[in-house]
């Protein structure tokens, strides 16, 4: 009796500890270099994202699908597009294989992600914006914009 | 801010237009001058997307439009024609009457009561404020009822695993697709479909697409200057895609 | 004094566990089809963009229908008071359960995803038809399992009338909702009519007619049930009356066809030059289906068990190939789009006659599901006290303490 009361006790307080399902903190070593590597954090605090990222993806998704929303902060395409890993050639790697971004929390979770059945795992084809981009100056396709503007636009992004 | 130095009249005018241009390029602090929806807004009916097809100028043995939708789109094939995605297509078509023969370019024709929308369990297909028909792939199960709906056969159903999809334009195994008046590039601004574009490319100007709202875009002139007719008008679909000379 | 008491099936144990492993084969096997289906993608079945509901469809929509009709049996005591088949109901919905689970599970593994059930479970767009289905469906599994209940458990007998009526106006409903899948969809000759909802429920009932025969007589071979010769003698005027019914409506449906200008090559496709699919209509579905076995009926003066029999196998061939017409060759002619044009060329496949060779895991698919249905029976029967026995009054004591 006292034994299972204890063992009862030692599975509430594991059950409840918030450690258990919070990331570590301590940044994994992924294998090769990824525009995250080099942000402050992304496009929400550190905390939210890890533990809610997937409420932002759910209900950004039906608002991008269904009512056209694109906005950059949210957008699926933005999240791979900075945190895929590029190797020492400058090709990039699946974001969703082993040891990349997503596995490595994934897997610990255990919890199946089922999004690049259908998403493409890499930044490939058109990018989605047509209008200034920002920040990717090693890629392709870029409009090189003038320092002032730039400055400005991001300003004008900080406002909204 | 950057400290601002002392300027010639020369640097500042040539600042001055400069940082004045940026307003044709930033789409969320200016309501749009060509169309071009905010990224952060939803879309509106006020919109009202429509495509018009002159089917004299659409040229035999030209294929522009869908290899560009192949490319825009990711449609990648697996050599097996049975079971390949196709979004857009080339018909030839006989006039039974003076047998005279015509290729037309075939697509989802985004009808304004799609039966596609009508039939779906899950409410995956459906219609979007603005016009477009197409399939929210995250609710899609994959039963295939819309291909069997649709009077046009414009829908596909993926058969295989996928890897190779682009950026823009999401698709995967057990999920049906279809035209979506290439959805990415219209809400990005970009104010033509692939297959539009490629057909302005190759001097046939046979697509003409556009906002119906708009009485200058060229769906509307095409509208405007053309018999534009509906196919199979006896099902009362009201299609956005009309053709002419048909 | 005879008394008539339910019974489980009273099989040698050896013999139970056969047949058991022998349907879980192939229950494995079915669910491995599918699982390859799943994992590969479509592209390994005969299904492609031209015919897209294939053989897991034909298998799933008879199967349905078979389960709305095979409660006929227990409707006709329960909702029309015919005492004579009132020991035979409880059985009637244990089958019809069976059948409804099985075609529905062949339904989910042939989605393209079927991973996304839930998905399809709650979200619903109520105006297709195939939304109400999948409420029917699975709340008409639900109505069964408490309308057996009331007919087996003696404290809510009382309630077994009104829970027979329920039943079977759902079942109604849910025929007509089998029949419109096809019926409203606007597009295809073949489909769009009112005329296929009425179809699907006369088929229905003949169908699950012959297989409550066809069970029970299997049954027999290992255990004695009851089925008085009054009872076969309705059961056959009730398979007569609804191949007259079936006869009637499929006839109507097909000369109004040809009526119908629009339908008019259609038709001639399934009537006269449609290769193989004419050969299933002609042969399968009328001769085979409906002809030889009134035929059968009709020559026998001595209303034997055996011509019902062989009448009945006969239906149930004639019952698939009815719906490889209904479903695979309405889909085999391809679509009129343009009225004034005809279609020299296309890249998919809009000017010719689609064709369709069923796979091996397909079959597979099917023959699974048709073993669920019939390892849901074993289990049922094995468990519960389904079968209704007649006995003299002076067993009735050794029978029950045997039993328990």
């Amino acid at each position: 009796m006292y034994q299972l009361a204890m063992r009862l006790l030692l599975v509430i307080f594991f059950l409840i500890s918030p450690d258990i399902y919070s990331h570590d903190g301590i940044n994994h070593s992924i294998k090769g270099k990824s525009k995250a590597d080099d942000a402050a954090q992304c496009v929400e605090p550190t905390e939210i994202m890890q533990k809610e990222h997937f409420v932002f993806l759910y209900h950004q998704r039906d608002k991008t699908v269904i009512n056209g929303v694109r906005t950059k902060n949210h957008s699926f395409a933005n999240c791979i597009d900075c945190h895929v890993s590029y190797d020492e050639v400058g090709k990039p790697i699946p974001i969703n294989s082993e040891g990349q971004f997503c596995q490595t929390c994934h897997v610990q979770t255990a919890v199946n992600i089922d999004c690049f059945s259908c998403h493409a795992s890499v930044p490939r084809g058109r990018k989605p914006e047509a209008h200034i981009s920002f920040n990717y100056n090693h890629l392709e396709n870029q409009v090189q914009v003038p320092h002032e503007i730039e400055e400005l636009v991001s300003y004008v992004e900080g406002i909204k | 801010m950057t400290t601002i130095e002392k300027l010639s009249r020369r640097g500042f005018i040539v600042k001055s237009i400069s940082a004045l241009s940026t307003v044709y390029f930033i789409p969320d602090i200016l309501t749009s001058v060509h169309a071009a929806k905010p990224l952060s807004e939803e879309v509106k009916s006020d919109t009202k997307w429509a495509m018009s097809i002159d089917v004299d100028k659409c040229a035999k043995g030209c294929t522009a439009c869908v290899d560009a939708c192949v490319e825009e789109n990711g449609l990648y094939g697996f050599d097996r024609p049975e079971t390949d995605s196709q979004w857009i297509r080339k018909l030839t078509i006989k006039d039974i009457k003076t047998d005279k023969v015509k290729v037309v370019p075939m697509l989802c024709q985004h009808c304004e009561n799609p039966p596609c929308c009508d039939v779906c369990p899950t409410g995956a297909s459906f219609r979007r404020i603005d016009g477009i028909v197409m399939v929210n792939q995250h609710t899609c199960i994959g039963c295939r009822y819309c291909m069997m709906a649709c009077p046009f056969k414009a829908r596909s159903f993926v058969h295989e695993n996928l890897t190779e999809q682009v950026t823009t334009a999401p698709r995967g195994k057990g999920c049906v697709e279809s035209c979506n008046f290439c959805v990415n590039r219209i809400d990005h601004g970009i104010p033509t479909t692939a297959c539009e574009e490629a057909c302005m490319k190759e001097g046939h100007k046979a697509i003409s697409f556009g906002d119906l709202s708009d009485p200058n875009s060229r769906v509307s002139q095409a509208l405007k200057t053309k018999q534009n007719r509906r196919l199979r008008a006896d099902l009362s679909l009201k299609q956005r895609v009309t053709y002419s000379n048909i | 004094m005879e008394k008539i008491i339910f019974r489980k099936f009273q099989i040698e144990s050896k013999t139970f566990w056969m047949m058991f492993f022998g349907l879980g084969f192939f229950i494995l096997v079915g669910y491995l089809c599918s699982h390859y289906m799943e994992t590969e993608g479509h592209y390994v079945t005969g299904m492609n963009n031209q015919i897209v509901w294939g053989l897991p469809h034909i298998f799933a929509v008879l199967l349905i229908v078979i389960a709305s009709g095979v409660l006929n049996i227990a409707s006709i005591s329960s909702v029309f008071d015919k005492k004579l088949y009132k020991p035979l109901a409880p059985l009637s919905a244990l089958l019809a359960m069976a059948f409804l689970i099985a075609g529905l599970a062949i339904l989910v593994l042939d989605l393209g995803r079927p991973d996304r059930l839930i998905v399809a479970m709650t979200t619903y767009n109520f105006k297709s038809i195939f939304a109400w289905n999948i409420f029917l469906y699975s709340g008409f599994a639900g109505i069964l399992a408490i309308y057996i209940w009331t007919m087996l458990d003696r404290n809510v007998k009382k309630f077994s009338r009104p829970a027979g009526i329920f039943a079977f106006t759902w079942r109604i409903v849910l025929t007509t909702g089998t029949g419109s899948i096809f019926g409203f969809l606007i597009s295809r000759e073949a489909y769009g009519t009112a005329i296929l909802a009425p179809l699907f429920i006369i088929m229905s009932l003949l169908y699950g007619t012959v297989v409550y025969f066809l069970i029970v007589k299997a049954i027999n071979y290992f255990q004695k049930t009851l089925f008085s010769e009054e009872i076969f003698l309705n059961l056959r005027k009730l398979t007569l009356l609804f191949l007259f019914a079936n006869l009637y409506f499929l006839i109507l449906y097909h000369v109004t066809n040809l009526y119908i200008s629009k339908h008019l090559e259609f038709e001639k496709f399934i009537l006269l030059d449609g290769g193989v699919y004419t050969i299933a209509f002609w042969i399968g579905q009328v001769v085979v289906g409906l002809l030889l076995p009134l035929f059968i009926l009709f020559r026998d003066e001595n209303k034997s068990e055996s011509s019902l029999m062989s009448a009945t196998l006969l239906i149930l061939i004639g019952s698939f190939l009815a719906m490889y017409v209904i479903i695979i060759a309405g889909q085999a002619y391809p679509l009129k789009i343009f009225t004034n044009y005809e279609i020299l060329e296309s890249s998919f496949y809009d000017n010719v006659i689609h064709t369709y060779i069923p796979t091996i895991w397909e079959l597979g698919l099917g023959l699974g599901g048709i073993a669920l249905s019939l390892i849901i029976v074993l289990i049922g029967i094995a468990n519960l006290d389904f079968l209704p026995t007649i006995i003299k009054s002076p067993e009735v004591k050794k029978v029950a303490e045997s039993d328990n």
